[in-house]
């Protein structure tokens, strides 16, 4: 089944079958590596994306749900004004130790950046409560998304 | 302060460009998945494979195919890389199968199916460590006591924990791809040993090979000491599948599983029987028990265990100690590597076995603790001298962080009209750097640099970064030795073909050993050249490069240990700790909730200060979890299935985590990797025990398990 969607702001169309899982598609059709799989169950969020401007785990979401849809990946955010200085941040605090779950928190961060952006420590707790960290203990990621906050806030 | 240097590799990882294992593909490349036992325990009857299927697509291996030897290469060389007739676990490895199409493959494997006759198994933790017939054989005996006599107060707990997942966020995989006309085995892996690796493939294919060349990948998704003999395994039945089918074969495992058939940390059982005078609150003399469930093989256990038995005897000077340190058999997946290595349990026990004493002789445990802790010129059990008081610095460091006495005050009178009730809690610990014992002399690490004709610097570990930023501090430790530009160095990817042996990448060694030592040849490269700035010798002298410079540690003289008898040194450096836990319980739920963990440390010089805290808030994290959350073991299903049912903190479960490095006059820096999580966790427990007053001997303390003790306790 041909589907079509927007990726990276880029019109694209794929041949395939619609329950194929979408991160499969992203890394396998489309190469883009930064979604990664930590799981396969949704639990974990390592292969966290935008779907129509909404965070979702590719590993438990389906090509289907793509259909005229707009996804966004880390390495689309990445090049987005409010992605860089999110990387930014995340570096300036040496939050970044394995990295595997980095891209999920890109997307994530960057998602309440843009939806709500106030500097406030419990509401980015809840913002990035599906996204797993096993190296940091998390301090360092929260630090770098309120000084990304506070940073836009003064942009 | 001076600012923390940044790591060179987080803005790769962030925008997704830095390279996991499943981010590698080659041409030609496979797909290979393995076939596990289901069965506990049990004789292999038949495998059937499922119809609708053509089995020549398929390259499928078992133990039968093996070329070199069916054992997997370890401290105790008693596991198989493939079952062969009796399976002795759940996940224990019978197949290798691989195929081009991931989905075909994953079909197939899923209807395979295996008839065994079933045996007798025991998975439960506790069922296979109360029982002395579980017994491996073998033990470890400290004894250093010459008071045989028993006076005093007498106290006496035993204590129990479960298993613990090390849930790297990247799964365990490799690829393998066989040269037929150099007869080699190139393996691409997600591993913390390399050289581990190379023994493992070698092993499995004989004579069929001249050599395993391994490299990791670019970035390996945390570790945390799962990723130290289980890739062995795992990259030899790869190289195996590489070989039959003469494609390179990819096999990453899915999180199930991952989480089912990979090491996990060590339940425990230990018992503590320890008499103390009344008068002055010194502990006079105490036996301990000390047990490790090692699971269905010993592989690399008993290095657990010395690790654990030397250091369950506390921070405390007990004039008669003896310690008695025994494996346990069970049939569940052998127990790894992880991040403390014996010492979480030995604390979770010895620690919250002070808080007992302290509550039966009436004393806070603060105050105890100070009374009886390692001063200057006491003794461990190994006769080895204490020659530093740093533990007592963090310890009052903490006390005063966390207004532990004033909040302990505060915390009674809330406590006596309300039915949710709050604790607070204090542990401390340490951690020996380096490997046990002898042996770092048996290592004889070995790294290399070259500088080259522009002045780079490379340098050549076997030391991976596996997340805990190895590779950005030991370059800086190299450049800041003799003032070079930062981007002037670099650490290679470790790779077995160009990387000398510089050991694994386990025991808090990378930078206590290998840093250390890079430093050491830094300053020898600058005499032996007599240069001010490197840069300008290389521009004029450049005649003389690329040149190669390499240095072998060699452990200091006064190291001796007697490794039959647990006399002696067994750790040149240690590193101290001691961290205070807040905790409020909801009486109506049973939940325990954390509400603040401070931690101070000694880990003498620190390099880097921001990549020093992150790995202690990450090893607290998972400290804490380990006390109050992380289960692995259930009754119905054996094992835990993935992070569904395995309960990893999230950012909303997490505390705030407060951290401290206290300065000393130590130059060097020593271990940091491990005491994060060695020594927070009975820190819960005994808030708890603050807060409700009631005792606890079985970790986690999650609502279930709390429920249940209320519950008992009621009943009796």
């Amino acid at each position: 089944m041909k589907i079509k969607f927007i990726l990276n702001k880029n019109e694209v169309e794929i041949d395939a079958n619609p329950m194929t899982r979408l991160i499969d598609v992203l890394r396998e059709h489309f190469q883009l590596l930064g979604t990664k799989e930590g799981c396969g169950e949704g639990e974990c969020g390592a292969c966290t994306i935008l779907l129509n401007d909404k965070p979702v785990a590719s590993c438990i979401a389906n090509l289907i749900h793509a259909e005229n849809g707009v996804i966004l990946t880390a390495e689309g955010i990445a090049k987005t004004k409010i992605g860089t200085l999110l990387i930014d941040c995340f570096d300036e605090t040496n939050a970044v130790q394995c990295g595997f779950c980095f891209p999920g928190f890109l997307v994530s961060s960057y998602h309440y950046l843009k939806t709500d952006g106030e500097p406030n420590l419990e509401k980015i707790k809840i913002a990035l409560s599906g996204n797993i960290c096993r190296c940091t203990g998390y301090q360092k990621i929260f630090d770098s998304v309120l000084m990304a906050c506070e940073k836009l806030d003064l942009s | 302060m001076k600012k923390a240097v940044k790591k060179f590799d987080a803005r790769p990882k962030l925008n997704g460009s830095w390279k996991f294992l499943d981010d590698y593909s080659y041409e030609n490349m496979i797909f290979g998945q393995l076939f596990y036992s289901t069965c506990h325990h049990g004789i292999i009857k038949n495998i059937i494979f499922p119809k609708n299927f053509d089995l020549n697509e398929f390259t499928i291996i078992s133990a039968k195919n093996i070329l070199g030897k069916n054992i997997v290469p370890e401290p105790v060389c008693d596991q198989p890389f493939m079952a062969e007739k009796e399976v002795m676990h759940f996940g224990q490895i019978i197949l290798g199968i691989a195929h081009s199409d991931k989905k075909t493959l994953r079909d197939f494997v899923e209807n395979i199916k295996v008839k065994y006759e079933k045996l007798s198994a025991i998975i439960d933790p506790k069922e296979c460590l109360d029982n002395e017939r579980n017994h491996f054989g073998k033990e470890i005996l400290i004894n250093h006591s010459n008071n045989e006599k028993n006076t005093g107060n007498y106290h006496k707990n035993i204590y129990y924990t479960q298993h613990q997942e090390q849930a790297y966020l990247e799964p365990q995989g490799a690829i393998a791809i066989y040269d037929e006309t150099k007869k080699t085995m190139f393996v691409r892996v997600t591993a913390q040993c390399p050289f581990f690796v190379k023994s493992g493939v070698e092993t499995i294919m004989g004579n069929a090979i001249n050599e395993a060349i391994i490299e990791t990948s670019e970035g390996i998704g945390g570790a945390f000491g799962g990723k130290e003999d289980f890739p062995n395994l795992l990259a030899g039945i790869t190289s195996l599948l590489a070989y039959k089918s003469g494609k390179p074969v990819k096999i990453v495992l899915t999180r199930n599983d991952d989480i089912q058939i990979t090491t996990k940390r060590h339940p425990s059982r230990i018992e503590i029987e320890t008499w103390t005078n009344p008068l002055t609150q010194k502990i006079e003399k105490c036996n301990i028990d000390y047990r490790l469930d090692a699971g269905a093989f010993q592989t690399l256990s008993p290095v657990v265990m010395a690790r654990g038995v030397l250091h369950v005897g506390g921070s405390y000077a007990i004039p008669n100690i003896k310690i008695r340190g025994r494996l346990f058999k069970s049939n569940t997946p052998s127990n790894g590597a992880f991040r403390g290595f014996g010492v979480p349990q030995a604390l979770a026990a010895m620690e919250a076995h002070i808080d007992q004493i302290a509550i039966d002789l009436k004393i806070d445990p603060y105050l105890f603790r100070k009374v009886n802790l390692f001063k200057i010129g006491d003794e461990f059990p190994t006769t080895q001298k204490i020659t530093e008081n740093n533990l007592i610095d963090c310890l009052e460091r903490v006390i005063k962080n966390s207004n532990y006495l004033s909040k302990k005050k505060e915390f009674a009178e809330w406590n006596k009209d309300n039915s949710n009730k709050k604790g607070i809690g204090i542990s401390v610990g340490f951690h020996g750097g380096g490997f046990t014992g002898n042996g770092e002399k048996v290592l004889k690490s070995e790294l290399k640099i070259i500088i080259e004709k522009n002045a780079n610097v490379k340098i050549f570990v076997a030391n991976t970064d596996m997340g805990q930023g190895a590779h950005t501090t030991l370059s800086q430790m190299f450049y800041e030795t003799i003032n070079h530009p930062k981007e002037k160095c670099r650490v290679q990817l470790p790779n077995t073909s160009k990387t000398p042996n510089s050991g694994p990448t386990v025991a808090s060694r990378t930078i206590y050993i290998i840093g250390n030592l890079l430093q050491k040849l830094a300053r020898e490269i600058q005499k032996k050249l007599n240069f001010e700035n490197l840069e300008s010798y290389v521009a004029t002298h450049q005649n003389e490069f690329p040149r190669e410079f390499r240095k072998v540690y060699i452990p200091d003289k006064s190291i001796v240990f007697d490794e039959n008898n647990y006399v002696g040194m067994a750790y040149k450096d240690y590193s101290w700790a001691a961290c205070v836990n807040e905790i409020y319980f909801h009486a109506d739920t049973y939940k325990l909730e954390i509400i603040k963990s401070w931690n101070v440390f000694d880990i003498g010089k620190v390099v880097n200060q921001k990549i020093a805290e992150g790995q202690a808030e990450g090893g607290i994290l998972q400290a804490l979890a380990y006390a109050n959350s992380e289960f692995f073991y259930k009754k119905k299903f054996g094992r835990v299935r993935n992070f569904t049912d395995y309960t990893l903190p999230t950012t909303l479960d997490v505390p705030e985590i407060d951290v401290e490095f206290i300065h000393t006059d130590n130059k060097i820096a020593k271990g940091l990797g491990e005491i994060p999580m060695d020594f927070p966790a009975p820190a819960v427990r005994n808030a708890f025990l603050n807060a409700t007053g009631i005792f606890v001997d079985e970790y986690p303390l999650t609502p279930e398990n709390i429920f249940n003790i209320i519950r008992s306790k009621n009943e009796n």
